[in-house]
């Protein structure tokens, strides 16, 4: 086993570990399980994102639509059609990524900032959706009367909703199986094109890739994952958020995404803890965290864009 | 019922021509530097406020014509010291630059100005409607579209008589040659985006007059000027000028008949057009990169 | 039979014609050398060919079917390969890895999730035959990107092969190198174009180059055919000679 390999190992190790003891290691340190779940939570969102920003180098930036999306499918499905928390999450992720598919094919043509422009303005559209068909989405206020329900795994029926160290075991089995799932599709030849696609797109389509087909793929897949993880940030809350869908929280996912950095697997991981903690810190100290979250923005761009993982960087085995 | 139509694409106008005013200014720092400027809502909230506080000094005139120009210079030093250190990197740094500038001039202003809604006073001759018939044609909001008017009049003589135009036309086009052919390119590209938020404060001061001021306004403008640029296609000016005008008149009919609908117009609009013909209508092929 | 046909074909950039009714033949296993000055349009004749752009008159039949508005990336499903001016790699993967996706495009695995134990082997041996006809198998594990020049073009050529084309387009394969590289470089072309039985079409600014390889040349300038005949008729045609011959080497 080569050191690289060995290194690798060791730090997946080290992350696991940490994510499975995290309500035993984050009570000594002033935080508590519920912060935990949601950074899981919005981690797996920023990492969805990132498959497509950072893995296939495609510049969305309405993503945070189809995390909405997940996170209202999620919660109509409890309202009503049926109290299964299951059945919540594979709507909701449908819901998210039906969306992208359909998205995705009409702007597959598009590349650089116009791609950008189109997929914010696409967004747009379910954030006014969500405003305005208040009789379903309750409007501004979001869509509540709905939560979690216990897992009824036939033999046992295990409390999720008010036990938060059930709920934090429950989501990171979840976040378990979609990041598998997601790093087993990056290993794979397709997950090589689309890496390939980002390393030099004109070479990929000379290789006889048909690029624009590959891109709706990813697409579509990333809008699967973020749709999950909307409708596990639903089942956090217990509440859908129109906001959610604003492209400024399309921002936050991408920033979480560069600030952890975009060429790492984990690093968005990474950036969701920095900012979700950072994000609950300042808006507890002050009422302008507004102006410190723009300008962490502006200071992650101009002095640290390549992350926090970004001096990670491959060598070539002599 | 000619009439009520006339009526509302009359109204419909009118409200694209403001439109048009800010749709412009985020058009020609997209064209030039491949930036989305993100803040370019937050530059129109400055506008307005600085207009609402020199305003006491120099009277509603004396805003109209200095508030602008003030909030361009904020523009250029802005540019200068954060975006163009971006130019060569990823487009993405740009986007989350002015992002992140958006949120900081939002709660800036609400820092500075306190977050409760502004009055503001324009001149009493404008505020009454012209005629019976045309009672939502006041004088002010004919004296928008008037300025909207001039200033579009005003910067096409800028872009084809000009240097400084002629030059960010060809630097649209091809800036390795314009660079090559020895001009100044950084510079080129802080005087654009100085254009670019001029029209951006005058909107602020414009809408000032219309809609009251508060911090939140601008971000609302951000996406009808997307939309705007989008369907009148990427890269062409007129077709910014054309999809504004479109989409306000788009949006002025449908409150007419739904209401509701009326920002849903735009979206639908602009998705027709993405599937119809998505370079826009006026857009030119080999621009959507 | 010819491999490649092109057919009266112009290319206009709104006024400015940048090819210029241009036909051409190549036969299978011909070496055809395209040449002239700078600006001749022989970067854009290639781009045509290989599908980077459409041609605004004229036609390219392919193995005897027309592929005039067939996209690049089906037109490589054919069997066509091209190298670029500025080399076109993948420079923070290794050697290994950039032949590695041409391979599994080549054997259709490209949206595949998963491939078998039995095919993963094939991919590797298939890697480890196209690097050894480029002479890179020592430096499989290098990032691409920290090669020297030479062995980066060696390693398009063998991202390029690892199609398994028929037809290979390459776009001025010396260019910036130095005598030592452009020896070697010219040897793998001659080994491809014996061995491997390739068609294989190049644009070349050095003549020493060109003379050496080519079993017929292509002149071209300002968009047009000049002249087209063997090197030794090229060599004696006192039109080009006056105008490029002097000037190259």
């Amino acid at each position: 086993m080569t050191t690289e390999h060995t290194r690798k190992l060791i730090a997946l190790t080290a992350i696991w570990a940490a994510l499975l003891l995290a309500p035993y290691w984050m009570a000594p340190l002033g935080g508590y399980t519920a912060l935990a779940t949601r950074v899981l939570v919005l981690g797996l969102a920023a990492m969805s994102v990132n498959f497509l920003l950072g893995f296939t180098g495609v510049l969305s930036f309405g993503h945070a639509a189809y995390f909405g999306l997940g996170a209202y499918g999620a919660g109509l499905t409890l309202k009503f059609l049926a109290p299964s928390t299951p059945l919540s999450l594979l709507f909701g992720m449908l819901l998210g990524g039906v969306a992208g598919a359909i998205l995705g094919a009409l702007i597959a043509r598009r590349r650089g900032v116009y791609f950008a422009m189109v997929t914010i303005a696409f967004g747009q559209v379910f954030y006014y959706i969500a405003f305005q068909w208040s009789s379903l989405t309750g409007g501004d206020d979001g869509l509540r009367g709905f939560s979690r329900q216990p897992l009824d795994l036939g033999l046992v029926k295990i409390d999720i909703l008010s036990n938060a160290d059930n709920f934090y075991y429950f989501v990171l089995l979840c976040f378990a199986l979609a990041v598998g799932i997601m790093g087993f599709l990056l290993r794979s030849p397709f997950g090589r094109t689309m890496i390939a696609i980002r390393e030099n797109e004109r070479r990929a389509r000379f290789l006889g890739i048909p690029v624009e087909r590959h891109i709706w793929i990813a697409f579509t897949l990333s809008c699967f994952f973020m749709g999950f993880a909307g409708a596990l940030y639903a089942l956090v809350n217990n509440f859908a958020d129109p906001r959610g869908l604003h492209y400024s929280q399309s921002g936050d996912f991408v920033m979480m995404a560069v600030m952890g950095g975009m060429r790492n697997f984990w690093g968005p991981l990474l950036g969701a803890t920095v900012f979700v903690v950072l994000q609950d810190y300042l808006s507890s100290v002050t009422v302008n965290w507004m102006s410190f979250v723009g300008m962490l923005f502006v200071l992650v761009v101009l002095f640290f864009p390549r992350g926090l993982l970004g001096f990670v960087r491959r060598k070539s085995d002599a | 019922m000619t009439q009520l139509l006339l009526f509302n694409i009359t109204n419909g106008l009118i409200i694209g021509a403001f439109y048009v005013l800010m749709a412009l200014g985020l058009s020609l720092i997209l064209n030039l530097s491949n930036v989305i400027n993100f803040a370019h809502g937050g530059f129109l909230v400055v506008g307005g406020y600085i207009a609402y506080t020199i305003t006491p000094y120099v009277g509603f005139w004396g805003a109209l014509l200095i508030a602008p120009p003030l909030t361009a210079a904020i523009g250029l030093a802005v540019e200068r010291v954060l975006i163009r250190p971006l130019y060569g990197r990823d487009p993405l740094y740009s986007l989350l630059l002015t992002f992140g500038l958006a949120f900081i001039i939002e709660d800036g202003t609400r820092f500075i100005w306190g977050a409760q809604g502004k009055p503001v006073t324009i001149p009493t001759f404008l505020g009454q409607p012209l005629s019976y018939d045309f009672f939502f044609i006041t004088g002010y909001r004919l004296f928008m579209v008037i300025v909207v008017v001039i200033t579009v009049a005003l910067l096409f003589v800028l872009l084809r008589y000009t240097r400084l135009g002629i030059r960010i036309r060809a630097g649209t086009l091809d800036l390795e040659t314009v660079s090559a052919l020895g001009v100044n390119v950084r510079m080129l590209r802080s005087l654009n985006f100085a254009v670019g938020i001029f029209l951006a404060g005058l909107s602020g001061v414009l809408a000032a007059g219309q809609l009251g001021l508060e911090p939140t306004m601008g971000t609302g403008l951000l996406m009808p000027s997307f939309i705007a640029i989008i369907v009148g296609g990427v890269g062409s000016l007129p077709g910014t000028l054309l999809g504004g005008l479109l989409i306000g008149v788009a949006s002025g009919m449908t409150a007419v008949f739904f209401p509701a609908a009326s920002e849903a117009i735009m979206y639908v609009l602009m998705a027709v057009v993405l599937l119809i013909r998505p370079r826009g209508l006026l857009g030119e092929e080999g621009m959507l990169t | 039979m010819n491999v490649l046909e092109v057919h009266n074909v112009t290319k206009r950039f709104g006024s400015l014609i940048a090819v210029r009714d241009v036909s051409l033949s190549v036969p299978k296993s011909q070496l055809r050398a395209i040449i002239g000055p700078n600006g001749a349009g022989k970067t854009t004749f290639f781009n045509l060919i290989s599908g980077f752009s459409t041609p605004t008159a004229g036609s390219i039949s392919f193995d005897n079917r027309d592929i005039t508005a067939l996209p690049a990336h089906q037109r490589v499903a054919l069997g066509m390969a091209r190298t670029f001016q500025i080399t076109e790699i993948f420079p923070e993967l290794t050697v290994f890895e950039n032949v590695r996706i041409g391979i599994e495009v080549a054997s259709g695995y490209h949206l595949r999730p998963w491939i078998s134990r039995s095919e993963k082997a094939e991919v590797h041996r298939r890697i480890d035959d196209t690097l050894k006809l480029v002479a890179l198998e020592a430096k499989t594990g290098r990032l691409v990107g920290e090669l020297a020049h030479g062995d980066q073009r060696a390693a398009e050529i063998a991202m390029a092969l690892s199609l398994r084309p028929h037809l290979l387009l390459l776009d001025e394969p010396t260019a910036g190198m130095g005598d030592q590289e452009t020896y070697e470089i010219t040897q793998l072309i001659r080994r491809l174009h014996r061995d491997a039985d390739l068609t294989i079409v190049l644009i070349e600014h050095d003549m020493r180059v060109v003379f050496h390889l080519a079993d017929r040349i292509s002149v071209l300038d300002q968009g047009k055919l000049l002249a087209e005949g063997t090197p030794q008729e090229i060599a004696a045609n006192d039109v080009v000679q006056a105008a490029y011959l002097g000037k190259a080497a």
